[in-house]
Parts: structure tokens; C-alpha cells; sequence
């Protein structure tokens, strides 16, 4: 509430915490956004200029200050979020009834075994199941299981019996609902829904300077949607909204924990994809510095985003990435501060508003 | 009303919700005590915390007694220590596969309770080759989100953590749960009770839910419900493995295919024999599992009770067992009841375990 308040002083859109919950509970692998897309659609189509979904199925928003007709001079933003999230597909059906599948994204193996997962359209539930220890030996206990040599298991006896609630092809998610607690949200994809949410939230006012909004696809198998949507946005300069990995953990050395959950947003300098644009981090510094909301450092050399893609676009664009550190991304369940998305939504927009001012 | 009308699906969904890691079974034995209230003639609760639901027979007295054996306690864990940051750490027990740890959800049964996650590093974050290391019970941590003063204050060592995962409906009714080892169990003796209030047994009949299963060497409520209750004969529920794949033949049985009854030294012939004549009589299907030496089940320690009881075991297939998903198909809870029931009501009221030769 006290954020809320705070955002309504300082003429920054709020942010809507109940589009991060409906985003996160709707499954998106990547490749497979259109649950999530039509969400972002029903939630932006009223406050934009125009919508378009390209070619590859990458959300495409634009508005600006004058409804339509751009301001001499003010440069034109791309701000970006990806719809996708790391999930898995189905690749056969054995005689017995189980199903064999595949990453979608990177997912460490260690965390399938026991999960219930969502499976296609319909509403289907699958498990994976795990050879109980009984039955094993002590080598096997302290083995990882390839992915694969596992299997969903979804109580079908035979194929026939499996193919009738599920497809080859068919899109696997985790069986995860969102949830409150104190500070604390949970629930999953919040790399990159919270991304989403936060940009939803941005266009919900007319901003200062002309802003195309895009919802991007498959970013977790190679930042592909970024590539055709910068094309045809060519904007002057990007801003990436992501939900980032916290570095929390037990232990950890202090330069490890970076960044935190309730920390702030989150602003890359360097990660394996990007060097961020050096006057867009000053810009982004000095704005949250005069509004006063604390912000954090990624751990530079970790990961990548659209903003590497949308960086090399055309004859360059200069980007920046601001994120939500999240803790336990690309597992079934992962944690956020509610915060943390308001401040990125505060620092965004008044980094819009500088822009106006200050972009060469 | 109500619960009297319940179908094994709704009283599986119902038992496996119900918290009580080994020790810690009084935080439901009260609700245990309801259910079991429903249909029996007498509840009681004896001092370990063993609830005891007696179903009259109607043969002279005294009458010998045949004891059902289902254990309440369930696989969890306890919190050993809270670690700067509020990152919890804890303890296992019963046997859970760590394996299937990492990136699951918890309830910290604190007051009131509060959520957690077992912690995962992101691919991300991880060096080269962790992913191939499965990660020891005791490298693993949970994570309330809540700041650390909060959780040293609402969760002090000892706090009992069970796995926070809902059931889940699978195709053919099958259903996946924690839990699901013994809760499944219960649900036959519930299923049974209220199948012999139908057809009286001439002898006397107690449904114990037996209490610390999982912790130990020694199944603690089944030895002492035993001793104290002196049956003649004691049958013990429990789960068996489910067929799966990567098993062998002979390791497992059917899911759906009905009871499993052991053979084994546990197990004593005429008990056994009993219940396959009474399977066959009324064209239940069940198939025959092996457990040679110890069963691993209540009636290991029920066959040494007092002076020596005349023991079985029945079997309910269940998949990846000690998992977060433990699979059972609730129409084999109603066929274990169905064939206790039926072998419980043709006991001849003179029938003892005991021979005397001259």
C-alpha cells in the first residue's frame, strides 16, 4: 500500500499485482505463448494505439505522449519482457502408457523427480515418478536420472488410453499456483511474467516519450523473438524487463548473494549476452538515486536476455536490462518481494521521463 | 450424512491431508478418532497414542480377537537448525528419497503453519558438472521468504515439516499424494469398519491405527497395540510396490489388480490361506507379493507380540513410494476391505492359532 501510495505521488503507473498472478498460474513454454499473450492482450488492448502479433507471435504495443503522433525529438523506447517460460514437451508414448518428453529451456534435472506437472490444454496432470529407494541400490540412490530415462506418468495403462488426454507435442508446465505470504509472492515462470506484468502495468498510463511495448517469444531457447521484433520496432534505445535470479543461498559469500530479493531493481551492467549501454545505466542510476529507490547490481558474467539480441539489432541499439531478483527461477516454485516489481515500474517510468529531457 | 456417504477417493484425499510425521501423530489422532468413531462400536486411545476402533463380534465370550493393523505416521521431516539469512535445515523422519527433494514445497507446521520451498541454484548460477550431483538431505535448505527474525521466532527447532503437494487425479481414478504410505491404509480400515457393521464377525474386531511406523527398527504402535490387546490373529495394511518401469518382475505388483497378499516368514499359513480362499470365494482379484524375511510392515512386530500372533499382510500396490506422488488406485483400498471384511465375517468363533497336539 505504502509503494502504492508513494506511486501516486509520483505520477508512475501502479503495479498490478493481480496481472502478475493470472501470468504466472497461465502456461507459456516457450514456442506455446498464446495463453499468456491473450491475458496481455484482454489487459493492454484498451490503453494502446495500436496491437499487432507478428509473425512469430511476439506482442507488439505502441503509445505514445500525443496518442499517435510522436514528439520532435523525443527518442523512441523499446521496452521488452519475454511471455515464455522454461517448461518441457512431449515427445512419445510408450505401449505402457507413460510419456517420454524433453526440455523446453534450461531445467536442472534434479528437480523433476516427485513434481506433478500440467500437460497440454486440457487440464491433463502427469508425474514423475521415481524408483523408490527400497528398490535400489546405493549406487543408483546417489545417481542423477538423466532426463532421458524418465517419464510422466499420467495413471494411462496403455497408449491408446494416454493418447486420449494428451497429444505428442503437447506443452508441459509445472502444477504451480501463485500465493501470498507477508512480502513474499510465489509462484512460477516468474522469469520472465513478472517482466511481463511490470510492462503491462507501464502502459496502463500514456508515457512521456513514444514507447513501443513489446511481449516477446522464446527466450529461453535463444532470445529468438527479440530478433525479428527489434527489426521491426527499430528503436532507438531498449529497456529490458526481466524477473533475474536472486543470488541467495546459505552460505554463499556475500559477493555471491547478489542480487537480492526485496533489494530493489536489479541493473545489469554485463551478462554473457550484453554489455549494457553505459549512458542508459548512468540515466537509470541518477533516476533512482533522485526518487530514491534503492536498486542493486546483477553479478555481472551470469546469463543473458533479449537485450543482447535487441543490442546487435539493425545498426545497434543501445539497452539496458532492469529486473525483479527472483529466487529459485526455472524451478517449479520460485519467490519474489512484491516491492521489488513496483519500484522497477517507478524507476522505468521516470527513466522515461528523463529520457524525454536528457536523450541525446 | 456427509462423511458416511464418502467415497474412497474423497477419504483418501481427505486422510493423506492430515499431518502427523512419525511421533507426531497426535496433532490428528483426534480427527483419526472421528472417522474411525463413525463406524466403530468403541473408540479408544491408548497411552502411546494408538487409536483403537472396536467392532463387537457376536460369538460367546470370551472372544478371540483379530487385530487390523494400519499405521498413522507418514514420512517427513523436523527442523534441526535455522542458519543466518532463516534458511532452515532439517532432519528426515522415515525415509524420504532426497532425490525428489530439491524445488518441492513444504508446510512448517509452526503456529500458525508457514510455507516453504527447498532450495534450488538456478542453471544459471551453477558450476560446471553440479547438476550431476545429487544433493545430500543435509546440504539442502528450506526457504520461508520471511525475514530471519520471523522465522527464529515462529519456528523453533524440532518443528515438524511435512511435503506440501495436493492430490492430484490421474487418469483411471488413480490418484497421487503424499502420504499415500499409510493414509491409503487408513482408508481400508475405515472402508472395513463400515463393511462389518453390514455383516458382524463373531469375533471381536479392532482396527488399530498404529502410530511411529516409519521411524525406526521397531514398528513402536503396532508392538504395543499388539501387547496390549493380545489378538489371536493380526493383519497389517500397508503399501506394496506398484508395478513400474525399471523394476524387475516379481518386485512389484499390479496397480489396480486388487490386494496383494504376502507370503513370507511375517506371514503365518492359515491366516494367509484364509484370505486367498476368501479372494477366491467372491472373485476378487489379488496377486501374491514375496517378503522372505522381514516384511517391513506392522506385522513384523505384531507376530512377536505378547505370546506370539498369527500375522499377515495386505498389500495396497502403490507407485514411487516415499515420494511426494505416491499413486494408488482407490478401487484396490476398497477391494483390501471387501476381502476384510468377507475373511473377518466367516472366522469360525473356535478357530486358534495356537495347536494343541495332545
Amino acid at each position: 500500500m505504502q509503494a502504492a501510495r508513494a506511486a501516486k505521488r509520483s505520477g508512475a503507473p501502479r503495479f498490478e499485482e493481480h496481472l502478475l498472478e493470472a501470468f504466472s498460474n497461465a502456461d507459456g513454454p516457450s514456442g506455446w505463448e498464446a495463453p499468456v499473450r491473450a491475458l496481455i492482450v484482454s489487459a493492454v488492448r484498451d490503453n494502446v494505439d495500436s496491437l499487432e502479433v507478428d509473425a512469430m507471435g511476439n506482442l507488439v504495443a505502441r503509445i505514445d505522449p500525443s496518442g499517435g503522433r510522436s514528439r520532435r525529438g523525443a527518442p523512441h523506447v523499446m521496452l521488452c519482457a519475454h511471455m515464455d517460460e522454461v517448461g518441457f514437451m512431449v515427445t512419445a508414448v510408450e505401449k505402457d502408457g507413460r510419456l517420454r518428453f524433453r526440455r523446453v529451456g534450461g531445467i536442472d534435472p534434479r528437480i523433476l523427480l516427485g513434481q506433478v506437472f500440467r500437460i497440454g490444454q486440457n487440464g491433463a496432470r502427469g508425474v514423475v515418478g521415481a524408483l523408490p529407494a527400497h528398490l535400489l541400490t546405493n549406487n543408483d540412490m546417489n545417481k542423477v536420472t538423466p532426463i532421458e530415462e524418465l517419464f510422466l506418468d499420467i495413471g494411462a495403462a496403455s497408449r491408446d488410453e494416454a493418447l486420449q488426454a494428451i497429444s505428442i507435442g503437447d506443452l508441459v508446465a509445472f502444477d504451480t499456483t501463485y500465493e501470498s505470504a507477508g512480502r513474499v509472492r510465489k509462484g512460477k515462470a516468474f522469469d520472465d511474467r513478472v517482466g511481463c506484468a511490470v510492462l503491462a502495468s507501464l502502459v496502463q498510463k500514456r508515457p512521456p516519450v513514444p514507447v513501443t511495448a513489446v511481449w516477446t517469444v522464446q527466450e529461453e531457447i535463444g532470445t529468438r523473438g527479440a530478433a525479428a521484433a527489434a527489426r521491426r520496432v527499430a528503436p532507438d534505445l531498449a529497456i529490458i524487463l526481466e524477473g533475474t535470479a536472486s543470488g541467495e543461498s546459505p552460505g554463499a559469500s556475500p559477493e555471491e548473494q547478489q542480487p537480492r530479493m526485496g533489494g530493489g531493481p536489479t541493473i545489469t551492467i554485463q551478462d554473457r549476452s550484453l554489455m549494457a549501454d553505459a549512458r542508459l545505466i548512468d540515466l537509470l542510476a541518477k533516476t533512482a538515486k533522485r526518487r530514491k529507490i534503492p536498486t542493486q547490481w546483477k553479478r555481472p558474467g551470469v546469463g543473458g536476455t533479449d537485450a543482447g539480441r535487441i543490442a546487435l539489432s539493425g545498426a545497434g541499439v543501445p539497452a539496458a536490462v532492469v529486473s525483479v531478483a527472483c529466487r529459485y527461477i526455472h524451478a517449479p516454485a520460485a519467490y519474489l518481494d512484491i516491492r521489488d516489481p513496483q519500484r522497477v515500474v517507478e524507476l522505468v517510468w521516470h527513466a522515461l521521463e528523463s529520457l524525454r529531457k536528457e536523450w541525446p | 450424512m456427509g462423511q458416511l456417504e464418502w467415497s474412497t477417493d474423497e477419504w483418501l484425499r481427505h486422510l493423506t491431508a492430515l499431518p502427523g510425521v512419525a511421533g507426531y501423530e497426535h496433532v490428528s489422532v483426534p480427527e483419526f478418532e472421528k472417522v474411525f468413531g463413525l463406524f466403530a462400536d468403541k473408540v479408544e486411545r491408548d497411552k502411546m497414542g494408538n487409536v483403537l476402533a472396536w467392532i463387537h463380534g457376536t460369538g460367546p465370550e470370551p472372544r478371540p480377537r483379530a487385530l487390523l493393523a494400519a499405521h498413522l505416521d507418514r514420512i517427513g521431516f523436523l527442523v534441526s537448525r535455522v542458519e543466518p539469512g532463516g534458511y532452515l535445515r532439517v532432519v528426515s523422519v522415515g525415509g524420504f528419497d532426497q532425490r525428489t527433494l530439491p524445488g518441492k514445497e513444504v508446510v512448517i507446521h509452526s503456529k500458525p503453519p508457514m510455507n516453504a520451498i527447498f532450495g534450488t541454484k538456478p542453471p544459471h548460477l551453477q558450476k560446471k558438472g553440479e547438476a550431476e550431483r545429487v544433493i545430500p538431505l543435509e546440504d539442502l535448505y528450506l526457504d520461508t521468504g520471511q525475514p530471519e527474525s520471523v522465522v527464529r521466532r515462529r519456528v523453533p527447532v524440532g518443528t515438524m515439516v511435512m511435503l506440501r503437494q495436493p492430490p492430484v487425479g490421474l487418469l483411471k481414478s488413480r490418484l497421487a499424494s503424499p502420504g499415500m504410505d499409510n493414509r491409503s491404509g487408513v482408508a481400508v480400515l475405515v472402508r472395513t469398519l463400515q463393511a462389518l457393521r453390514e455383516r458382524r464377525p463373531a469375533w471381536d474386531v479392532i482396527a488399530v491405527g498404529t502410530v511411529e511406523e516409519e521411524d525406526g527398527q521397531i514398528c513402536v504402535g503396532a508392538r504395543t497395540s499388539a501387547e496390549g490387546l493380545k489378538p489371536e490373529i493380526g493383519i497389517a495394511i500397508d503399501v506394496s510396490h506398484g508395478d513400474m518401469p525399471g523394476t524387475r518382475e516379481g518386485d512389484t505388483v499390479p496397480l489396480g489388480g486388487g490386494p496383494s497378499l504376502c507370503m513370507g516368514a511375517n506371514i503365518h499359513a492359515a491366516v494367509f490361506d484364509g484370505l486367498r480362499s476368501a479372494a477366491r470365494a467372491i472373485g476378487l482379484p489379488f496377486s501374491v507379493e514375496v517378503t522372505p524375511a522381514n516384511s517391513g510392515t506392522d506385522a513384523m512386530d505384531i507376530q512377536i507380540a505378547s505370546l506370539g500372533v498369527a500375522t499377515a499382510v495386505l498389500g495396497i500396490p502403490c507407485r514411487y513410494m516415499h515420494t511426494g506422488v505416491e499413486v494408488v488406485e482407490p478401487r484396490d483400498v476398497d477391494r483390501c476391505a471387501t476381502l476384510l471384511a468377507h475373511y473377518l465375517a466367516s472366522l469360525e468363533p473356535e478357530w486358534r492359532a495356537t495347536e494343541v497336539l495332545k
